[in-house]
């Protein structure tokens, strides 16, 4: 008896174990772990955390404008550097993101990787350079230079952009496509003088238990 | 007998790891929103801070502490924004011997797109429209896989300042006012004003809460408390505005429609139900099997069958099919929104919420003293009845 109860025994409780560890109560969902989310360009996958917007796009998309600019001859064949205002991005898509991110990006590579070629404009700090300039003309500081003279230039150009996406959710995951457009506007004229895009295509499903 | 110990050994075993593990202290809760999240958020379970910081942030933008609201819903909508892949948490909650509740909570749909909507409205106050568009959207989004395709993407208010701000923004708001109002049943919302400066958010009646039914408490269901708030008003200068429900949170709680995790907890329910009958079944014939015989060896087979069913008990007892009835129980019923052209200046703004009767509930009215100081900008308010009053922006 003792050699039978040890033969059912184990066999018994080794198929216990065995439903315990393989049954899943997940049987008949589709991918129940998940998706990790797809980096997608227009025409190809890859992987990336989110579906939104992150510091990699930030820095490819910026990294290709800011070459783009430097090559159209308004800036290139230009006697002397044009000046150049941003203004705030436009966001379409369904992502809240920091818009001053992309324009100080694109701001910075051209300045560190071809400075002198074009100058921007601190409007953002107008009313600070204002008040310092009545200071100086009312002889409330010293001055390097005659302050009643008109020295703040004005814009040739503007730099601004726009964000648009589409996006689409269905059973079988989440995708997300933005489209990032960024134009060079002549001042005087209102002519888009340059314009360049960059496209992102993400996609990527949550684990069952979120669906 | 000495045979008996390894599968009652085993036995044990089973039982013991079925068992609930051993689980962190609770944290004391004082009944104060204001003093419990933040205590929740920094020293309770990790899967219950985005629940936490849901409530935290109403609250707060109740108390018009806009910065708070802010911080916290930030960084629950980083958690919501980062749910893709593999996750472990996720992969317990949906195996037989953990609770739904093991999840990372983020909340059903209908409280995302909460989150996402208050968000929304301080990027407004903040002067950002833009992304405050893009919150609205996002919010439309989470509601955009129900069940029912009727359903999808049917919350009226974000459609409805999507097209707004897009028109304010210069842009063609006008597919948006279609959704708005195709999905407004029977509410005729107001056409965009571009010249419109001051936007009153406005919010009333207790919100859905989620409970469990079913044999094992595998069904998740929503109950929402009648309200005695039915509607409101808005007295301004010397306008006078009547304020309608523009939509129903317990509405879009419950016509979401069933979740691939119901699904799951069905399988456990029927996994837990079948384990625990097969475990009656072979428990009483194998000890009845080893009684009536006086043969060793049938008696053997007997406890041996009757230990299979000891082992099948165990499992079911340790299986959990609960739903995870966690919610973010201080979300609103009704959502509604004004928007009124005010000149720059001091104005007093009175809200009034009125009963099933059209009666005035006196106890829940707020006044609020609104400075528009340009009306380059838009001036955002948001107003609940449970809001503070009075208050100054």
């Amino acid at each position: 008896m003792k050699s039978l109860l040890t033969k059912l025994t184990i066999p018994v409780c080794s198929v216990a174990l065995l439903a315990l560890a393989s049954g899943c109560a997940s049987s008949g969902v589709k991918n129940p772990s998940g998706v990790p989310v797809t980096h997608m360009n227009a025409d190809e996958q890859g992987f990336v955390a989110g579906t939104g917007m992150e510091s990699q796009d930030l820095v490819m998309v910026t990294d290709k404008m800011a070459r783009s600019i430097l090559g159209i001859p308004q800036i290139a064949n230009a006697p002397t550097p044009p000046t150049i205002v941003l203004e705030p991005v436009d966001n379409q898509t369904r992502f809240p993101i920091n818009k001053e991110i992309f324009l100080t990006r694109i701001r910075a590579q051209l300045n560190s990787k071809a400075t002198g070629k074009v100058v921007f404009l601190a409007r953002s700090q107008m009313e600070a350079l204002e008040k310092e300039r009545n200071r100086k003309r009312e002889g409330a500081v010293t001055s390097s230079s005659d302050p009643n003279v008109q020295e703040f230039k004005g814009a040739d150009y503007f730099l601004t952009g726009t964000l648009q996406g589409m996006s689409t959710r269905t059973k079988a995951g989440t995708s997300d496509y933005i489209l990032y457009n960024f134009h060079l506007i002549d001042a005087r004229t209102s002519a888009i003088v340059w314009e360049d895009m960059a496209e992102m295509k993400k996609q990527g499903l949550e684990d069952a238990a979120y669906r | 007998m000495k045979a008996l110990w390894q599968p009652t050994l085993l036995a044990v075993l089973l039982i013991a790891a079925g068992c609930a593990t051993t689980s962190k202290p609770k944290v004391a809760l004082t009944g104060d929103i204001m003093v419990d999240a933040p205590n929740a958020i920094a020293n309770g379970p990790p899967r219950d801070r985005v629940l936490w910081q849901y409530r935290l942030a109403a609250a707060a933008m109740r108390r018009g502490q806009y910065n708070v609201a802010k911080q916290n819903l930030d960084d629950a909508l980083l958690t919501l924004g980062g749910i893709y892949g593999k996750d472990a948490d996720a992969k317990k909650a949906r195996s037989y011997f953990h609770a739904e509740a093991k999840k990372t909570f983020i909340g059903e749909p209908y409280e995302r797109c909460m989150a996402y909507i208050y968000r929304g409205i301080i990027y407004w106050m903040d002067g950002e429209p833009d992304n405050a568009r893009a919150c609205f959207r996002s919010a439309e989004f989470e509601d955009s896989d129900t069940a029912n395709h009727k359903y999808a993407g049917d919350w009226v208010l974000p459609e409805y300042l999507d097209g707004f701000i897009t028109t304010q923004l210069g842009g063609d708001g006008a597919d948006a006012f279609k959704r708005a109002q195709a999905d407004a049943r029977g509410v005729n919302l107001p056409p965009y004003n571009p010249k419109a400066n001051a936007l009153f958010f406005v919010e009333f009646g207790p919100g859905p809460i989620k409970y469990a039914t079913g044999r094992y408490k595998e069904e998740l269901r929503f109950r929402t408390a009648p309200s005695p708030v039915a509607s409101a008003e808005l007295r301004v200068d010397s306008l006078q505005i009547p304020i309608a429900p523009t939509d129903d949170v317990s509405f879009q709680a419950t016509t979401r429609g069933g979740r691939v995790m119901d699904h799951i907890l069905g399988n456990k329910a029927v996994f837990k139900s079948t384990t625990d009958t097969a475990g009656n079944v072979a428990l009483v014939g194998g000890l009845a099997t080893a009684a009536a015989s006086n043969d060793r060896t049938v008696q053997g087979v007997g406890l041996g069958i009757a230990l299979a069913g000891l082992v099948s008990k165990a499992v079911s007892a340790a299986t959990v099919p609960a739903a995870d009835t966690r919610s973010w129980d201080n979300l609103p019923r009704y959502l509604s929104f004004v928007s009124v052209p005010l000149p720059a200046g001091q104005h007093v703004a009175t809200f009034q919420f009125l009963d099933t009767g059209g009666q005035v509930m006196p106890s829940l009215t707020k006044t609020i003293t609104v400075n528009i100081t340009t009306t380059d900008r838009d001036k955002v308010v948001f107003v609940s009845d449970t809001s503070v009053t009075p208050q100054t922006l």
